[in-house]
């Protein structure tokens, strides 16, 4: 008896061409856009950030992308070195032990699982709000105000969602290129509907385009700057996976870096045309379609569309809908493998390692993914006024500590290399420190001024700030879960499993 | 000869082997144990890429593999492959192609609680794509000694010599009583013309004499006022294998599986061979004298 494998990837072996496996430019900056789903982002991200940053919008967008780079070259590096499941969890632990690997990985567990629940609440808006337009009965949009039948829908959105990702259905190519395409495209028209609005005078409230909204020290204050960032981190998240993508492409030495250069390019300037449109179109005020009025913050593009776009704004609904619902089943992808690895390395329960004989993907740890985000998303539904922009600004700061802690991690982990090359001290050294560290800075400031009752959405609980409750809320419960399973199963926090270590000199 | 083996690491994988086991015995035939393992498409649009996570499901691959490797006794010899495909029936047709295998061996149950063959999605999408016939093991099924007796359903509509021949030649091979079961009066439904059911019935018994001179053949009517009914009512033995031919609305070599094979299907719980339309042909011409290879069902 002998065990062979035999691997048909990009092999001679394949009888379906090489085509089919490998990735050109094209195909990986349609990926690159699918992961961060320009639709999905701009309707959950646009409101609660001109809700920080008001006019100063764009240039928040563009300088919010400069921390996103630098921790992706990190990222990107550490990928490379040590690639793993586990990615934050694995990393951390190689660079600074135990504790603070186990944290990582919670972080990123948590800010997936945050984003699980924030884009299943979308997609149910979305999902109300077109069969409105399709029935053209205005009441029916209004069904997700009604508590009972959006928890009830939502739950049902995230448990279809984790059944597909349980049995390991994927987006296939055809399907990824008309999503992407059919974003773009209404994005566009959303933009050029809005402007045509301003030209001709029957815009809600049209504000002249000035120089001033793309300078970033126009700011009013650090913390309003330190919370624009930290939801612009949001807004590109998922754009560094074009960077890690290698074996997949067809020229892995040039392919990658171009895309995520085109990926980025591509995006920025969705993102600024249709922020520069909204703002033009409705202002920042807080008036009945104004970008500031807060029953606008959840969801610009449910409160805009419809004036914008007229009878089109199905399309809207459809682009949104699509994007979040491709997403959140992709999203199960993340917090189910850190799970699994953390379930593997015996930083978790035994089970959380399972991968099922039949689909051969993580079957408890998905499962545990989707409690989790429909657990969290009830409870922010019930306590928060506006849990859906709540969950965004909690969910930017979630980020923001666990790719702090990556960046930091690959400064520490190659630290014996860091002077060798040019290179290793521009990408393993410079940039992820100075990455790390911004998007912790923007991580305590952002926790420290969330703590104020008024800040985000102005949710409370016990005279706590809602945001501060969800973000640090569960990074503590994270801390004592630790503490908990350390008490159980001391092993991996005994080095027994992963050993704390570093890049050897070179 | 080689037996494609679509093993999981479950039940109902453990009935695939068994099976397996079971049909090489007395053949000399060799299992290759096939574990699919999904291809992921990069377009998954999935924001963590694969390559960490395909580390721990190799890992979980092999050890699976050395599992069900161990349920195989010794005097079959067997294998372990890995085949990477879209969906477990693709990568269960190209192990099957590619190793020139003449019959893929699942376990068809479901997770269902109510029939043992209620039928299980990778069963369903290959009975709809097999080139080559496909065992289905019913649930729980554990026995591993040989077959000992060999059934062929047919009914009068094209395609029921095909299956004939090849059953005639594979119990020729393992010395096997064969039993040919008519379903012909149910094929008809009930307003049947009395003189069509022997005629069948005749036309069953000259084919079987004249393929299988000498050999242990014999031919029952199934009665009954349904399939599953007339099914129940023939008597089966334990170690008994039942074939039965694809549908006509199958393409040529490919097997679907009509409905009165699904009705069987879901009424039976012996282990039951699907042989693909066509199979083997010219099926008629196969004598005995020409020892087939194609039929190793």
């Amino acid at each position: 008896m002998s065990i062979e494998e035999t691997t048909r990837e990009g092999t001679g072996l394949s009888r379906k061409g090489l085509d089919d496996g490998t990735v050109g430019l094209l195909g990986a900056v349609v990926i690159g856009v699918s992961c961060v789903a320009p639709a999905y982002t701009l309707t959950a991200a646009l409101g609660p950030t001109v809700a920080e940053v008001g006019v100063n919008l764009p240039a928040i967008f563009l300088v919010g992308f400069i921390p996103m780079l630098l921790v992706a070259l990190g990222y990107r590096e550490l990928n490379s070195a040590m690639p793993d499941s586990g990615t934050t969890f694995t990393w951390a632990t190689r660079a600074f032990g135990p504790w603070v690997g186990w944290m990582g990985g919670w972080g990123l567990i948590a800010a997936t699982v945050i984003v699980l629940s924030n884009l299943a609440a979308v997609a149910v808006d979305f999902f109300y709000l077109m069969l409105a337009q399709v029935l053209d009965n205005p009441g029916i949009a209004d069904l997700t105000l009604n508590l009972p039948v959006n928890i009830a829908t939502t739950l049902v959105f995230i448990a279809l969602a984790c059944y597909v990702s349980y049995r390991g259905m994927e987006t296939t190519k055809a399907v990824q290129y008309v999503l992407v395409t059919f974003q773009v495209v209404v994005l566009a028209w959303f933009a050029i509907a809005a402007f045509v609005h301003v030209a001709n005078g029957t815009a809600f409230d049209a504000t002249p385009i000035s120089a001033e909204w793309f300078n970033p020290f126009a700011v009013g204050s650090f913390s309003a700057f330190a919370a624009g960032v930290s939801l612009s981190i949001f807004i590109y998240w998922g754009w560094d996976v074009t960077l890690t993508m290698n074996e997949e492409t067809r020229n892995p030495e040039k392919t990658p870096g171009r895309a995520g250069a085109l990926t980025v390019v591509v995006i920025v300037v969705i993102y600024l045309t249709v922020a520069l449109a909204t703002l033009s179109f409705a202002g920042v005020g807080e008036g009945e379609l104004g970008a500031g009025n807060p029953d606008n913050q959840e969801s610009i593009f449910a409160a805009l569309a419809g004036p914008v776009m007229g009878p089109f704004a199905i399309l809207m609904s459809i682009a949104v809908l699509s994007s979040s619902a491709a997403s959140l089943q992709s999203t199960f992808v993340s917090p189910a493998r850190t799970l699994l690895a953390m379930g593997h390395y015996k930083a978790l329960p035994k089970g959380y390692g399972r991968i099922s004989p039949q689909h051969k993907s993580p079957s408890y740890a998905t499962i545990a993914a989707a409690i989790a985000a429909a657990g969290f998303y009830v409870f922010t539904r019930l306590v928060s006024e506006n849990a859906l922009w709540d969950t965004i600004t909690a969910l930017g700061m979630m980020i923001c500590f666990y790719y702090g802690i990556t960046a930091l991690a690959c400064v520490w982990y190659f630290r014996a290399q860091a002077f060798s090359s040019a290179r290793n001290v521009l990408f393993r050294f410079l940039a992820p420190l100075l990455g790390g560290v911004i998007l912790l800075v923007m991580f305590f400031k952002t926790a420290n001024d969330s703590m104020d009752p008024a800040y985000g959405s102005g949710s409370e609980l016990f005279g706590v700030g809602m945001v501060f409750i969800l973000g640090i809320g569960v990074i503590l419960l994270g801390a004592v879960l630790m503490l908990i399973w350390w008490r159980i199963n001391p092993a991996f926090f005994r080095q027994e499993v992963i050993v704390q270590g570093s890049a050897p000199r070179p | 000869m080689r037996y494609i083996v679509g093993y999981t690491a479950d039940e109902r994988g453990h009935d695939a082997v068994c099976l397996a086991v079971a049909l090489a015995r007395r053949q000399g035939a060799s299992l290759d144990l096939v574990l699919v393992t999904p291809q992921h498409s990069p377009y998954a649009g999935i924001h963590q890429r694969g390559k960490g996570f395909e580390s721990l499901l190799t890992d979980q691959l092999q050890e699976w593999m050395d599992q069900g490797l161990a349920l195989v006794p010794d005097d079959v010899p067997a294998r372990g492959v890995i085949v990477r495909a879209e969906s477990n029936a693709e990568g269960l047709i190209r192990a099957a192609e590619d190793n020139e295998a003449s019959l893929i061996v699942i376990g068809a149950s479901s997770r269902g609680l109510a029939n043992r063959f209620s039928i299980g999605n990778v069963a369903r999408s290959l009975l709809h794509a097999s080139p080559v016939p496909v065992a289905l093991a019913p649930k729980s099924y554990r026995r591993t000694d040989p077959v000992t007796r060999m059934t062929c359903a047919v009914g009068n509509r094209a395609g029921a010599d095909d299956v004939v021949s090849v059953a005639v030649a594979s119990a020729q091979r393992r010395g096997l009583p064969l039993r040919l079961v008519s379903l012909v009066a149910l094929d008809a439904g009930h307003s049947d013309p009395e003189g069509m059911e022997d005629a069948a019935n005749r036309r069953l018994a000259e084919a079987a004499s004249a393929l299988a001179a000498g050999g242990r053949v014999s031919v029952e009517t199934a009665h009954g006022s349904s399939i599953e009914e007339a099914i129940e009512a023939l008597a089966w033995d334990e170690g008994e294998v039942l074939l039965v031919g694809s549908s006509r609305l199958a393409q040529h070599m490919r097997i679907f599986l009509g409905s009165t094979a699904n009705k069987i299907l879901r009424t039976l719980t012996i282990p039951m061979v699907v042989v693909p339309r066509t199979y083997s042909t010219p099926g008629t011409t196969t004598g005995p004298g020409s020892h087939t290879t194609e039929a190793d069902a």
